[in-house]
C-alpha cells in the first residue's frame, strides 16, 4: 500500500519546483565553496596542506548544515502545497487508503529528496576536490558520515517540520519556524548537547557523531509517532 | 439493524456548543438519487463529511452496505466515490495525471481513465493542465475522479455549484443515468429544491442540524396544499359573506383565497355569491409548490 501511495506521490511532483530545489541546494553550497576556493587558492592550498581532502569536507558541511534546515523546511512545505492548494486531503483521505499510509509516504518522499540532496552534496564535493587537484587520496569513510549522518541527525527537525506542513493549511506557520531553526542553527555548536539542533553537527562532549545520529533518529521516531497518532484522529475540513 | 444501503442512526457532530448536525437518521435504498436538501449551514457538507470518515462524529453511528464505519472504513471507502464541495485537483497536472494519481492508489485499469473522462466529457482537454480550465471543467473532473474506482455510492456535495444552465441541465442528465445504467446509489445535496425535484426520488430535508422530512419525492408532493381563488367584484364583503358559513376566506387585493373545499361546496359558495349580488371574475385552483413546501418546512419566507 506504501508504495502505491509513494507511486502517487511520486507522480505529483511532475512540473513543480521541488525537483529543481533537491538539485539547487547542493549546487548552491558546492559553487560558495568553489568561489571561496577559488578566490583564496593559494592560501588555502597552503594552510590545508595537511589534510586536502579532510579540510574541503569540513567547509562544505560548514555551509551544508543550515541549507539542509532550510532545504528540509521548504521540501516539508513544497509537498504538502500540493496537497493544500485545492484542498485535495478530502480527496485522498477519502479513499480506501489508511490515513497512516498517506502521512508516512510524504514522510518518506521528503526523506528520499533529502537523500538524493545529500547524494548530489557527496558527488559534488568528490567533483570540487577533482578539479581543485587534490589527487586520489580520498577519505571515504569521512565523506560519507559527513554527508549522511548530518541527516540521519537531523530527524527530529524533519519529522517536526512535516508535521507541522501538513497538519497547517497555512504554511506561513511552518515556514516561520523553518527560517527561525535555521538561523538560530548557526550558534549551535556552542549550544549544550542535548539541543535537538546541535546534532546535525554531529559535535558532542564524547567526540562520538554516531551518538549524536542515534539520538537524532530515536527522538525523530518519538515526534513521528506522535504526529501520525494526530493525523489519524484529525478532521479534515 | 434494517437492512438499507445507507444508514445513520441519531449521528451527531458538534464544535464546541455549536451543534452542526443533531441526531439525523439518514435511509438511503439501493438505486436510490437521495436528495439532501437544506439552506446554507444546514449541515449537508459536515454530513457528507462523517459518511466519509474525514471528520468524525461526536455520537451516534453509520452503516453502509451493511458494514459499521469507520470499523470497516477500508472495504467501505472502495464502493464509494465522492465529491466534496469544490473539486479537488492537482492545477500543475493535466486531467489524465490527475486521475492517475487516484489510479495509483485504488488499483484499477488505466482503461478506467479514458472511460470516465469520455463520461463526462472531457476527453478532449485530458492533455491539458488543469489549471487552465474552467470551473465547470474542475467540476466535471471531480465527478470524473468520483466515478473512476466504479463505485456503488457516488456521494456528490452541490456538483452543480458553478456551473452555466447548460452544465447543470448536463449533470442533472449524468446524475439520472448512474443507477439504471451502472447500479448506482447517489446521495446529492443541495440547496435548490427544484434541481433536487428534477432527479431524485428520495428527499431529506435537513436545517440547522436536523432532519425536518425524510421521504419519497411524492410524499412531499402530495404534502402540497391545494387553494382556491376567487376574483369578484367586492371581495371585502364577499369574504364576510362567506366566513357566516363557517369557511375562512383570506384577502388579498381583490382576490380571495380559501382552503381546499370539495367540488359541491366550491358549487354552493359561488351560488351564494351571486345570489347575494357578487360578480365573479374567475375561480383559480391553486396548488401550493414545492418551494412553497420547502420555505414553509424551513421556516424561510419568500422575499
Ligand atoms: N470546522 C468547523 N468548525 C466550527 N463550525 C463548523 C465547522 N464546520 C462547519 N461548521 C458549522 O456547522 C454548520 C453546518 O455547516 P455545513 O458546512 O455542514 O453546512 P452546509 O449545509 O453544507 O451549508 P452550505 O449550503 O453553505 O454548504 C454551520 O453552522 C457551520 O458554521
Ligand atoms: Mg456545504
Amino acid at each position: 500500500m506504501l508504495l502505491k501511495a509513494l507511486s502517487a506521490d511520486w507522480l505529483k511532483l511532475r512540473r513543480t519546483w521541488i525537483g529543481w530545489l533537491v538539485l539547487l541546494g547542493p549546487i548552491g553550497v558546492i559553487g560558495l565553496q568553489s568561489v571561496n576556493y577559488g578566490l583564496r587558492y593559494h592560501y588555502l592550498m597552503k594552510k590545508y596542506e595537511a589534510d586536502l581532502w579532510g579540510n574541503l569536507i569540513l567547509n562544505v558541511q560548514y555551509l551544508a548544515a543550515p541549507a539542509m534546515l532550510l532545504g528540509i523546511t521548504l521540501l516539508a512545505s513544497l509537498i504538502s502545497g500540493i496537497e493544500h492548494r485545492e484542498q485535495s486531503w478530502k480527496q485522498v483521505l477519502a479513499l480506501p487508503i489508511s490515513r497512516l499510509t498517506v502521512f508516512t509516504s510524504k514522510f518518506t518522499m521528503i526523506q528520499f529528496l533529502l537523500f538524493v540532496a545529500c547524494t548530489l552534496l557527496s558527488g559534488g564535493t568528490l567533483l570540487l576536490g577533482g578539479v581543485l587537484g587534490f589527487g586520489m587520496d580520498i577519505p571515504w569513510g569521512m565523506l560519507l558520515l559527513k554527508c549522511y549522518f548530518p541527516w540521519l541527525a537531523a530527524m527530529p527537525i524533519i519529522a517536526l517540520q512535516s508535521w507541522l506542513s501538513i497538519t497547517n493549511r497555512n504554511q506561513a506557520v511552518p515556514i516561520t519556524i523553518g527560517i527561525l531553526v535555521s538561523i538560530v542553527s548557526m550558534y549551535a555548536a556552542q549550544m549544550p548537547d542535548w539541543m535537538p539542533l546541535k546534532w546535525p553537527l554531529l559535535v558532542n562532549e564524547s567526540h562520538i557523531p554516531i551518538y549524536s545520529v542515534i539520538t537524532g533518529l530515536s527522538t525523530g521516531l518519538v515526534i513521528y509517532s506522535l504526529s501520525l497518532v494526530h493525523f489519524a484522529r484529525k478532521d479534515v475540513d | 439493524m434494517s437492512d438499507a444501503f445507507v444508514q445513520t442512526t441519531q449521528l451527531t457532530k458538534r464544535y464546541g456548543s455549536r451543534t452542526a448536525v443533531n441526531q439525523i437518521n439518514l435511509e438511503l435504498n439501493k438505486q436510490d438519487i437521495y436528495g439532501f436538501l437544506g439552506p446554507n449551514g444546514a449541515g449537508k457538507t459536515t454530513t457528507i463529511r462523517m459518511l466519509l470518515g474525514l471528520i468524525r462524529p461526536t455520537s451516534g453511528s453509520i452503516r453502509m452496505f451493511g458494514k459499521s464505519f469507520p470499523k470497516s472504513r477500508m472495504d467501505v471507502l472502495k464502493k464509494v466515490g465522492s465529491l466534496v464541495e469544490s473539486p479537488s485537483y492537482y492545477g500543475h497536472l493535466n486531467a489524465c495525471e490527475n486521475l492517475e494519481t487516484i489510479r495509483r492508489i485504488i488499483d484499477v485499469p488505466a482503461a478506467r481513465i479514458d472511460e470516465v473522462l469520455s463520461i463526462v466529457g472531457l476527453t478532449k482537454d485530458a492533455k491539458r493542465v488543469v489549471k487552465g480550465y474552467s470551473l465547470g471543467m474542475r467540476q466535471r473532473l471531480g465527478i470524473a475522479a468520483a466515478l473512476l474506482g466504479s463505485p456503488e455510492l457516488l456521494i456528490l456535495d452541490e456538483p452543480t455549484n458553478g456551473l452555466d444552465p447548460a452544465g447543470i441541465l448536463e449533470m442533472r442528465e449524468l446524475i439520472k443515468s448512474l443507477p439504471d445504467q451502472y447500479g448506482i446509489t447517489v446521495l446529492v445535496s443541495s440547496h435548490l429544491l427544484s434541481e433536487i425535484e428534477q432527479m431524485a426520488n428520495r428527499v431529506g430535508i435537513i436545517q440547522h442540524g436536523s432532519i425536518l422530512f425524510q421521504d419519497s419525492l411524492e410524499m412531499l408532493q402530495r404534502q402540497a396544499k391545494h387553494h382556491i381563488r376567487l376574483a369578484v367584484s367586492d371581495p371585502r364583503q364577499a369574504a364576510h359573506t362567506i366566513s357566516t358559513w363557517g369557511i375562512h376566506a383570506a384577502q388579498h387585493e381583490d382576490l380571495l383565497t380559501i382552503s381546499y373545499v370539495p367540488n359541491e361546496q366550491v358549487a354552493l359558495i359561488v351560488q351564494q355569491l351571486v345570489q347575494n349580488g357578487h360578480s365573479i371574475y374567475r375561480i383559480v385552483d391553486q396548488r401550493q409548490s414545492l418551494e412553497e413546501i420547502f420555505l414553509s418546512l424551513t421556516g424561510k419566507e419568500r422575499s
